[in-house]
């Protein structure tokens, strides 16, 4: 079922960057760790493994098919998440799913379920411009999913639900007006969550995000300890492992949604530029992809794909310095975790899968 | 490319593609620059950041000098113990943390939280001990604790402690913390809250001497506050040891023979103006100031009417009553108003200026010389020879003597009483000097108050026959600088001719020695030499229309031997009553242990 020829058309280039992010990543995460029990450097490395056996897998099936079974796939994610939600107390920690050696996140598979949705419903949209219809149906498709992950709560990973939605509407079309309604509508939803939905604890660290020095021990602490890694890194770093605010632990989630941090200040400047280069370069790739898509469905994964790790990269490398809140998104491929480790090389993998099978009928 | 037009135009979604890219391109872009300012432009100010996240200065409190009495024998010791204090940066509730803490500790939250509010404007990042005096029990508890508490950190905290609790306690003084202000000011900069500093006597005159330079420990600490290395370390010089001239035994036994009363006993070395022994009574225990009083202690303390803090060697203010009629004696002679020979008869009361004064006995002493006015201390003698003399005279020549001025000793405090003259009645009372009142004075009544440290510095003058000496606590230092402080006086042996001293010296000894009202001071083999006093607080005729019993406070001051004397003692017994009845047994016990002690380093 697989082509001599489908393998020769692989983004070889595409997977080296990938493996080649993670792999920055399991060093990272060495140096913010290794002086801790639970050897992350060694569990991200095997991840990186399964996330690459699963990759492959992935490119076994044409995305085709898998879009053919999405709805599948979506009702059987909404069905665990909302199980998760009503038995969690007994089973899972927020949005998490205890497996005897590991715990999964299904919330960062839903990524992947959606993507593959979303591209589906979009596939036979023809028109130049969304029609509120359109609208309102991928809206509800995303939103299901979202409310349920927010209320785990998970807020970080239900928000990187939005970039999905917001990028295939932009392809389908959305009016100017349009934009500007999502924009108010957005700030309406975001104020009436303020008020209703946000635990205490998120909208502390939304609103130091304005003031971090004012209460260095509360919520603030962990954006100006994160800023004070970055700052005090200068343009060279303090070396590898040599960092005084992640190895006397100043630094808060360091192997996780703070390594970036952990780069700043032991990589300085020039570590920043380097990895950002290299950011630039993968999303480069996945942007350019598109191009290679034979028709409408993959181009909608590959800008949705690329979208969501543009969107988590860009989201985490503003938190940790401290001009966005501290929301709990990972950076894609170098945070610690195995989910949603998977769940970008799976992301990968649908674009992969997309643009090896660009001519038709093999 | 172009094959892929054959299935379906894309060019619309793709355009759309990259322009969202494009909006990715611009945000890193920001993101780039962000960052350039936060490493680059200001990269010092988070370095200084960084660094002072790393590293913590502790101080290493240096051990206080001890003080000791002239043998050798700890008076002022240093115990280790330890203190916990809290560290308001490193909360992350105040509120909260507080109550955990005071659970920790066993304080009572309110407590704890006034503690804290004590000293509120302190910088947060100043330890505020919260508790001390903890022992080694107390700390493993908390230590196995550690990481619940960040905040809370444990030193060790050599502490001052008085082996013989409140055996010259007023000599030594007491220590307390160091106030909000204090610890702002420039004189105890470099000091850190919870130090205590003396407040009164010893350890507040050689403070600067007893304190010791603390060290100081720059380790560096993680987020939790545990110490991962230690970056540099000033050790702590302890402060110089400290002999003071008290003799621990003489001064044991003028604290036992206090008990029980309220007054001042001192113990001079006549020769040198040492303090062998300065007893003030009632006591307290300076302990009590480390461990810190309960407020309702304090409050007991302080608003006792008999003021146990009171030093009254030094600052009570007493009429020297007859022990004034040694000065009047010598003044005379030195005026040349009386010769020895000089005699007067006493009728048990005599008029002078319109009105009666009275003798203490009451069918009067009949005739009487010089030696025996002052063996039977009578008054109409000395009223006679305080009218020949005039007030202007007995005040000279009772400052001269050392009476109404401050002596000099090195402990803080010291009162200067008071020798009234015409010129002080128009300042300060603003009423002319009755010429009563010299005759009152004469007998050192009237408004004539001195300290008994005074008058034992007075009965030195006359014991070495005109050599006033200031009297001294500080024997020797480890420390080649430390000297008590100078105090320039007047020697009266510039003025007064040695022998005249003799003739009261001769009073003196027949006072004690041959049943004169000192005769209970007499130690055999001692020829002690001394005089008594019975301060009237209401005059007696007051007393007896009232129909209550007079108590006076009972006086006794006098030296020994009477050639080449060695030792001063000076009791004074607040209601004692009579002096001979009352101070002069006391001091007769201190002039024999005095021989005793003496007699046996001889034999040695």
């Amino acid at each position: 079922m697989i082509d001599r020829r489908l393998i020769k058309n692989i983004d070889w280039y595409l997977i080296s960057l990938l493996v080649l992010n993670s792999l920055i990543g399991v060093i990272m995460i060495y140096s913010a760790s290794h002086y801790m029990p639970g050897s992350y450097h060694w569990r991200q490395l095997v991840f990186i493994g399964l996330g690459l056996l699963a990759l492959f897998a992935l490119l076994l099936v044409d995305y085709k098919v898998l879009m053919a079974f999405s709805f599948y796939f979506y009702g059987a994610v909404v069905f665990v998440l909302m199980m998760m939600l009503i038995f969690g107390q007994f089973t899972s920690k927020g949005s998490w799913i205890r497996l005897r050696y590991f715990g999964v996140q299904p919330s960062e598979l839903a990524k992947v379920v959606l993507i593959l949705v979303l591209a589906r419903f979009f596939s036979e949209y023809k028109r130049n411009q969304a029609t509120p219809s359109a609208v309102i149906t991928s809206s509800a498709l995303v939103g299901l999913p979202f409310v349920l992950v927010a209320l785990q709560p998970d807020l970080g990973t239900a928000v990187s639900f939005l970039p999905l939605l917001l990028g295939s509407l932009i392809l389908a079309g959305l009016k100017k007006k349009a934009v500007i309604a999502i924009v108010i509508l957005g700030v309406l939803a975001g104020l009436a969550g303020w008020s209703f939905f946000l635990k205490d604890y998120q909208k502390q660290r939304l609103s130091t995000v304005v003031f971090p020095g004012r209460d260095p021990k509360g919520a603030g602490y962990h954006i100006l300890q994160s800023k004070i890694a970055i700052g005090s890194g200068g343009l060279l770093g303090k070396g590898f492992a040599r960092g005084s605010q992640s190895q006397l632990r100043f630094l808060p989630a360091r192997h996780t949604d703070f390594v970036f941090s952990v780069i700043g200040e032991e990589f300085g400047f020039i570590g920043i530029f380097g990895m950002l280069l290299l950011y630039y370069l993968f999303l480069r790739r996945l942007f350019r992809s598109a191009p290679k898509s034979r028709d409408r469905a993959g181009v909608y994964i590959i800008s949705m794909v690329s979208l969501m790790i543009s969107f988590q990269l860009v989201i985490n490398v503003a938190m940790v310095i401290g001009i966005f809140p501290i929301v709990g998104i990972p950076l894609p491929l170098l945070s610690y975790g195995g989910s949603s480790l998977l769940a970008n090389f799976l992301a990968v993998g649908l674009v992969l899968n997309v643009t090896m099978r660009r001519f038709a009928n093999i | 490319m172009e094959k892929n037009r054959i299935y379906e135009d894309l060019s619309l979604i793709l355009r759309r593609t990259s322009r969202v890219f494009s909006v990715v391109i611009l945000l890193l872009l920001l993101l780039i620059f962000i960052y350039w300012k936060v490493q680059i432009l200001d990269h010092k100010k988070y370095w200084n950041l960084a660094e002072a996240n790393r590293t913590r200065e502790s101080v290493i409190i240096a051990p206080r000098g001890l003080i000791m009495d002239r043998n050798g024998i700890i008076l002022a010791d240093n115990s280790a113990s330890f203190k916990a204090s809290i560290i308001r940066e490193n909360c992350p509730d105040i509120d909260h943390s507080l109550d955990e803490v005071g659970r920790l500790l066993e304080i009572s939250p309110e407590e704890l939280k006034s503690r804290i509010a004590k000293y509120e404007s302190l910088p947060l990042f100043w330890p505020i001990v919260v508790k001390d005096n903890l022992e080694l029990k107390d700390v493993s508890r908390i230590e196995s604790r550690r990481l619940e508490f960040p905040e809370l950190i444990v030193e060790v905290d050599p502490r001052r402690k008085y082996p013989f609790s409140s055996l010259a306690a007023h000599v030594i003084g007491y220590m307390q913390e160091l106030t909000e202000e204090e610890l702002k000011s420039q004189a105890f900069a470099g000091r850190t809250l919870g130090e205590l500093v003396g407040r009164t006597g010893i350890e507040r005159q050689y403070e600067s001497l007893l304190v010791g330079t603390d060290g100081q420990r720059i380790e560096v600490v993680d987020s939790q506050g545990r110490r991962r290395g230690e970056v540099s370390r000033l050790e702590p010089r302890p402060g110089h040891n400290l002999k003071l001239t008290l003799d621990f035994d003489l001064q044991r036994k003028a604290t036992e023979l206090l008990e029980g009363r309220e007054g001042a006993i001192i113990v001079l070395d006549a020769l040198a103006g040492e303090v062998l022994a300065l007893a003030s009574f009632p006591t307290y225990d300076p302990n009590k100031f480390i461990t810190r009083f309960s407020p309702q202690e304090w409050m007991d303390l302080i608003n006792r009417a008999d003021h146990p803090l009171e030093n009254r060697a030094i600052r009570g203010l007493y009429a020297p009553g007859s022990l004034f009629k040694l000065a009047m004696a010598v003044g005379a002679l030195n005026c040349g108003v009386i010769t020895e020979q000089t005699s007067f008869f006493c009728a048990g009361q005599v008029n002078f200026y319109g009105r009666p004064f009275n003798c203490w006995q009451r069918g009067g002493h009949g005739t009487l010389s010089l030696a025996d006015a002052i063996r039977y201390s009578c008054n109409v003698y000395f009223y006679n020879v305080g009218r020949r003399m005039g007030i202007d005279r007995i005040a000279e020549h009772a400052k001269l003597l050392g009476l109404g001025e401050k002596t000099g000793v090195d402990i803080p405090g010291e009162k200067e009483g008071l020798i009234p003259t015409p010129e002080w009645s128009r300042r300060v009372r603003q009423m002319d000097w009755y010429p009563g009142e010299t005759i009152s004075v004469s007998i050192g009544q009237g408004p004539v108050v001195v300290t008994p440290l005074q008058v034992a510095v007075y009965t030195a003058v006359i014991a070495s026959r005109g050599r006033r000496l200031v009297p001294r606590l500080f024997k020797s230092s480890d420390s080649p600088r430390a000297q008590p402080p100078a105090m320039a006086v007047n020697n009266p042996a510039d003025k007064i001719r040695p022998d005249l001293f003799e003739k009261v010296v001769q009073g003196m000894w027949k006072s004690v020695n041959e049943e004169g009202t000192g005769r209970g001071a007499k130690v055999s083999d001692f020829n002690v030499c001394g005089k008594t006093g019975s301060t009237q607080l209401v005059s007696r005729e007051a007393a007896e229309k009232l129909g209550k019993k007079i108590k006076t406070h009972s006086w006794f001051t006098g030296f020994a031997p009477r050639d080449n004397p060695r030792v001063v003692v000076t009791v004074l017994v607040e209601y004692g009553g009579m002096g001979g009845a009352t101070a002069a047994p006391l001091a007769k016990e201190l002039f024999s242990l005095y021989k005793e002690k003496n007699d046996r380093s001889a034999a040695h």
